[in-house]
């Protein structure tokens, strides 16, 4: 064998590699962590709402609505930060550098749609429309901005859909569990969408809550069979 | 000067490019599925059986197998000796690639 057919050796075992490594770096305990968030999130809006109707958001006072914003801002940067460190010391402790192919797969896989789901939850919360501009143009904030209760109860199955099909692009590339994930995600977000959108409260902590607790506990007790 | 690297020094199991594959992808893995395996190296389940069984033989990787439900189900996992192997025709690549450069 010379040098060139070793080079290239190298190379087709490091694309296997690749593929496999997503599975010792999925973020088992992030998930465990984000899905008790997310369930403790849903207590504490339905305690906030008295509904489990996420549309109900409406007819909260004004400082309840900005909490509830910001405690949702919270749980999901918090769930960011976590999945992010996660991966980097995961990463790090298999000698694997934290720009890894196979971590730019999964990342370039969720970010477009997540990034889709935030505009549209602008977009539903905030009515963005012409007069939204016209507001900074004539820098007079008087004008109030209507949003409709129905278009705040996709804001969930919209999430679940979105996030749901980026799991499962980024699972394209290794094993079966992103995948599963992904799909059952993006199904539940189809049936929270067409069949129970007035129940978001629910919907949320069965797929974000409930969903991502058994993922991850799968995830932890899979890789701590693993033979070091 | 280097000793020049002889074809004996391969080690002859993990030398060949399927089962190479295989140790290469659970290297990195916990343990993986049959299925998993296949979809992943995109091998038949005659070819991904017949290389799995030459690595259980030279004990560089555990098969299991179990039933889910009524299904069989057959799961592999890289022994010490075998990612000790994994390791030394890694390293024996470095030296071709390094001698080469």
């Amino acid at each position: 064998m010379n040098a060139s057919e070793a080079q290239t050796r190298m190379l087709e075992i490091q694309r296997i590699m690749e593929r496999a490594t997503l599975f010792t770096l999925l973020p088992g305990v992030p998930a465990i962590v984000g899905g008790l968030m997310v369930l403790a999130g849903c207590g504490v809006s339905y305690a906030m709402l008295r509904s489990l109707d996420f549309g109900d958001l409406l007819y909260v006072s004004a400082a309840q609505q900005v909490w509830f914003c910001v405690m949702w801002l919270a749980i999901g940067a918090a769930g960011v930060v976590l999945e992010v460190a996660y991966t980097g010391w995961a990463a790090a402790r298999q000698h694997l550098q934290p720009d890894n192919r196979a971590i730019r797969v999964a990342a370039f896989s969720l970010t477009p749609c997540v990034a889709v789901a935030v505009v549209l939850t602008a977009k539903f919360l905030l009515p963005i429309n012409a007069q939204v501009w016209q507001m900074f143009w004539t820098w007079n904030f008087n004008v109030p901005l209507m949003p409709k209760a129905e278009e705040i109860q996709y804001i969930v199955p919209i999430w679940m859909m979105l996030y749901g099909t980026g799991v499962y692009t980024a699972g394209l590339f290794s094993i079966r569990p992103p995948r599963v994930l992904g799909l059952t995600f993006l199904a539940a977000g189809i049936l929270a969408l067409l069949c129970f959108p007035q129940y978001g409260v629910v919907a949320a902590a069965l797929s974000f809550g409930l969903l991502h607790l058994v993922f991850g506990l799968y995830i932890v007790h899979k890789q701590r069979q693993m033979v070091i | 000067m280097n000793d020049p690297i002889k074809p004996e020094d391969f080690d002859a199991v993990i030398h060949e490019r399927v089962r190479l594959s295989i140790v290469a992808a659970l290297a990195v893995s916990p343990q993986l599925s049959f299925a998993e395996l296949k979809s992943m190296l995109g091998l038949t389940d005659g070819n991904l059986s017949a290389h799995a069984r030459t690595l259980d033989e030279a004990g560089y990787i555990v098969i299991e197998k179990t039933f889910r439900g009524r299904k069989p189900y057959t799961e592999m996992r890289l022994t010490a000796k075998g990612r000790r192997a994994f390791e030394r025709y890694l390293a024996t690549l470095r030296q071709i690639v390094d001698r080469g450069a």
